[in-house]
C-alpha cells in the first residue's frame, strides 16, 4: 500500500545509551531499577501525606482487629483457663484473623492503586508524551505494576511484626507464615495487573476502578454460586458415576483454591489434619471411602493467580502499545 | 539544505469521516515550518502521524531517512513533540521532571544532569528548578514543555500550537526562543491559528483545509498565488476633493480599484487602499502622475501582502 519514499538519512544526535547490553545478569534487575516511571511513580506517591495516612490507618486498623480478638480470648479463658492448647488457639486466631485482614484490604487497596495508571495518564494529557519517547509499552506498564506493588508489598511486609505476634502465644509455624505471606504477596500482584489491565483498556479512571472492584465482586459471586451448584450435584451422585465425581471434585477443589480465604483456610485446616503443606488426601465427592491426593489449595493458588496475573499484563502491555492506532 | 521531512500521499480516516486526505509536504532541513488552516483541517492529525502517536491509513512520511511505518523507534529519536494541549506531572520539581523525560530517552544520569542545565538555562527557567511544576504559569508551562522536547537533542521539533493559551508578552517570548532553537540548527513544524507569528516565524507555510493542502510556499509565494495585485498604501491632505480623487486614480491603467480607509476623527488626512497591477516602472509613473495633478500624498507605500489575507483568500471555510 504504503509508497517508498526518499529522504536523506539522519543519524540520531541524542547521546542515547541502552542500559547494561551486555550484562545479562543485571539486565532484569536494572531494567526495574533503571525503569524511570517506577521512580516516578513512587516519588509522587511516597511524597504526599496520603502514603502515610493509609499505611498508618492499614497498621492501626490490624492492631485494632487483634486487639479486639485477642482481649474477647482472654476473656473466655477466664471460663476455659489459660492452658498451653488454648493460647495456641489464641495464636492461631490472630494469625489468621491479621491474614485474613490483609487479603481484604488489599482487595480495597490494590486495584485502586493501579486503576489511573494509564487512564489517569490520558486524563492528564501526559499519555501522548511518553509515547513519543523511547520508553516501550512493556516498561511503561511493569514500571507503572513495578511502583504499586511495591507500595503493596511495603504494607505486607509493616503488618509482618504484628503477624509474628501469634509466634509468642504459639500454634503457628514456619510455613503457615510464609505460605500466607506468599499468598499475599501474589494476591497484591494479581490486584494491581487487574487495575492496570482495566485501566489500560478503560478510557476514564472511575469507570476502570468500578470495572476492577465490580470483577471482584462478580468473581466472588460466581464461586459461591458455583459452590452451591456443586453441592447440589454433590447429593445427586450416585457410587457408579465415578467420572463425575472425580470431575465435581476437583471443580469444588478448584474453586477452593481460587478464593484467597477459602484457599487461606482449607490449606490450614489440611495442614494441621495431614501435617502436609503441599500434598493432601480428601474424600472423593458422593463416596466416604475413596480418597484422592491433589495439591494443597495454597499451591493452585499460587499457580493459577500467576498466570492469571502474567496474563494481565500481557494485554495491558498489547493495549498500551497498541493505543489510539 | 536537504529533505528531512518527505509526506506522501498520506491519508487518515475516522469512522466515515476523511481527516486528512493524501497530502503531499516536503520539508528542508533547518526550516521553520507552518501549518495554518481552520479547525478541523487535519493539521493534528498530521502532526499525530508524523510523530508516529497515529497510524497512516494510506501513504508514507519518512522522517530522516526513516519510515514512521517501519522504523518509529528511529523517527522518535529525531522528533520532540509537543501537542496542542498537554498535562505536566505536578507533583515533581522542574528537575526531576526534565530527568524523568530524560530517563524516558535512556539518557546517562550525568549526561541528563549537564543537559537539564543548559536546557533550563536555555528556556530561562533555570530560576524555577527546584520549584514543583505545578506552581508554575502557563508561559512558564510552556517554557518547561519547550525544554522537555529539547532533552534527547532532536532535530526536528514538531509543536502544536506552541502559542495557544498564552499572554502576549508569553507569546512574544515564546517566538524568541523559537528563533533561538531555529538558529541551533533545528527544524521546527508549527501549528498556529495566530497568523501573525506564523508570518513573522516561518520561512514557508503550508495551508490545509478539509484535510487537504490547498497552498504551500513561502509567504511571497502564496501571496503571488492568491493575491493577483499588489496592493497600495496612499494619504493625502484633505485639501484636495475625495470624488476628484478617486476620479483621478481610476482613470489610470494600473489602477484595478479603490478604497478609502474609514476615518476615525483624529488624523488630519485622508487614507485609501488601491489595487495596482503592473512593475516597479509602471508604479513610478502613477506616483509621477497623481503628483503632476495636484494631489497633495503624504504617504505612499506598498503593504506587504499578510497571511490572513492570503489564508481568507485561499480557504473556503469548509471543515471537515
Amino acid at each position: 500500500m504504503s509508497a517508498e519514499v526518499e529522504g536523506t538519512p539522519v543519524q540520531s544526535p541524542a547521546p542515547i545509551v541502552e542500559p547494561h547490553e551486555n550484562n545479562h545478569r543485571w539486565k532484569l534487575l536494572s531494567k526495574m531499577s533503571g525503569n524511570p516511571v517506577v521512580l516516578k511513580e513512587l516519588r509522587g506517591r511516597m511524597r504526599g501525606r496520603q502514603a502515610f495516612v493509609l499505611l498508618t490507618l492499614y497498621l492501626g486498623l490490624i492492631s485494632l482487629f487483634i486487639g479486639v480478638i485477642y482481649a474477647v480470648m482472654v476473656r473466655q479463658s477466664s471460663y476455659v483457663g489459660w492452658d498451653p492448647s488454648f493460647r495456641q488457639e489464641v495464636g492461631k486466631a490472630v494469625f489468621g484473623s491479621v491474614v485474613l485482614l490483609e487479603f481484604l484490604m488489599l482487595g480495597f487497596i490494590g486495584p485502586g492503586l493501579t486503576s489511573g495508571a494509564v487512564s489517569g495518564e490520558r486524563e492528564r494529557q501526559t499519555f501522548d508524551l511518553l509515547r513519543t519517547t523511547l520508553l516501550s509499552a512493556r516498561s511503561f506498564v511493569l514500571g507503572k505494576l513495578g511502583a504499586s506493588f511495591t507500595y503493596l508489598f511495603l504494607l505486607i511486609l509493616t503488618a509482618v511484626p504484628i503477624q509474628s505476634l501469634a509466634f509468642l502465644l504459639g500454634g503457628v509455624g514456619l510455613g503457615e507464615m510464609l505460605v500466607s505471606s506468599l499468598m499475599l504477596v501474589v494476591t497484591a500482584l494479581f490486584l494491581c495487573a487487574l487495575g492496570l489491565f482495566f485501566s489500560s483498556v478503560m478510557k476514564r479512571t472511575l469507570a476502570a476502578t468500578l470495572s476492577s472492584y465490580g470483577a471482584i465482586l462478580l468473581s466472588i459471586v460466581l464461586i459461591v454460586i458455583t459452590f452451591l451448584l456443586i453441592t447440589y450435584f454433590n447429593s445427586e451422585i450416585s457410587d457408579s458415576e465415578k467420572t463425575k465425581a472425580y470431575l465435581l471434585t476437583l471443580l469444588a477443589w478448584f474453586f477452593i483454591s481460587s478464593n484467597p480465604f477459602l484457599a487461606a483456610v482449607a490449606s490450614e485446616i489440611f495442614l494441621v489434619e495431614d501435617q502436609s503443606l503441599f500434598l493432601i488426601k480428601i474424600p472423593l465427592l458422593g463416596s466416604s471411602s475413596t480418597e484422592i491426593t491433589l495439591p494443597s489449595p495454597w499451591i493452585i493458588y499460587v499457580i493459577f493467580f500467576v498466570i492469571f496475573t502474567l496474563t494481565l499484563i500481557y494485554l495491558s502491555i498489547r493495549r498500551v502499545s497498541r493505543a489510539d492506532r | 539544505m536537504s529533505t528531512i521531512i518527505n509526506i506522501q500521499d498520506l491519508s487518515k480516516q475516522f469512522a466515515k469521516r476523511v481527516a486528512v486526505d493524501r497530502v503531499n509536504l516536503t520539508v528542508q532541513s533547518g526550516e521553520i515550518f507552518g501549518l495554518v488552516g481552520p479547525n478541523g483541517a487535519g493539521k493534528t492529525t498530521t502532526m499525530r502521524m508524523l510523530v508516529t502517536l497515529l497510524q497512516p491509513d494510506h501513504g508514507e512520511i519518512v522522517v530522516g531517512g526513516h519510515s514512521v511505518r517501519k522504523a518509529p523507534h528511529e523517527v522518535r529519536r529525531l522528533i520532540g513533540f509537543m501537542p496542542d494541549s498537554f498535562g505536566v506531572y505536578g507533583n515533581m520539581t522542574v528537575h526531576e521532571y526534565l530527568d524523568f523525560f530524560g530517563a524516558c530517552y535512556h539518557i546517562r544520569p550525568v549526561e541528563r544532569k549537564r543537559l537539564i542545565q543548559d536546557l533550563l538555562e536555555l528556556v530561562d527557567i533555570g530560576h524555577r528548578r527546584d520549584d514543583m511544576v505545578d506552581t508554575l504559569s502557563t508561559g512558564l508551562k510552556q517554557r518547561l514543555g519547550l525544554a522537555r522536547v529539547l532533552i534527547h537533542d532532536p532535530g526536528i521539533l514538531v509543536l502544536d500550537e506552541p502559542a495557544s493559551g498564552l499572554d502576549p508578552r508569553a507569546r512574544v517570548e515564546i517566538r524568541e526562543l523559537l528563533l533561538e532553537i531555529a538558529r541551533l540548527g533545528k527544524t521546527i513544524i508549527f501549528s498556529s491559528h495566530i497568523l501573525a507569528d506564523v508570518a513573522e516565524l516561518c520561512t514557508r507555510v503550508a495551508i490545509m483545509e478539509n484535510g487537504k493542502v490547498v497552498a504551500v510556499g513561502s509567504l511571497d509565494q502564496l501571496s503571488e498565488q492568491a493575491v493577483p495585485h499588489r496592493l497600495l498604501q496612499v494619504r493625502f491632505l484633505p485639501t484636495f476633493d475625495l470624488q476628484a480623487a478617486q476620479s483621478l486614480l481610476l482613470a489610470q491603467p494600473s489602477i484595478s480599484a479603490v478604497r478609502f480607509d474609514e476615518a476615525n476623527g483624529k488624523s488630519n488626512w485622508v487614507s485609501m487602499q488601491l489595487e495596482f497591477i503592473g512593475d516597479d516602472i509602471s508604479l513610478q509613473k502613477l506616483l509621477s502622475d497623481v503628483i503632476s495633478h495636484g494631489m497633495p500624498i503624504i504617504h505612499f507605500s506598498e503593504a506587504t501582502q499578510n497571511l490572513e489575507e492570503v489564508f481568507m483568500r485561499t480557504t473556503q471555510g469548509i471543515v471537515s
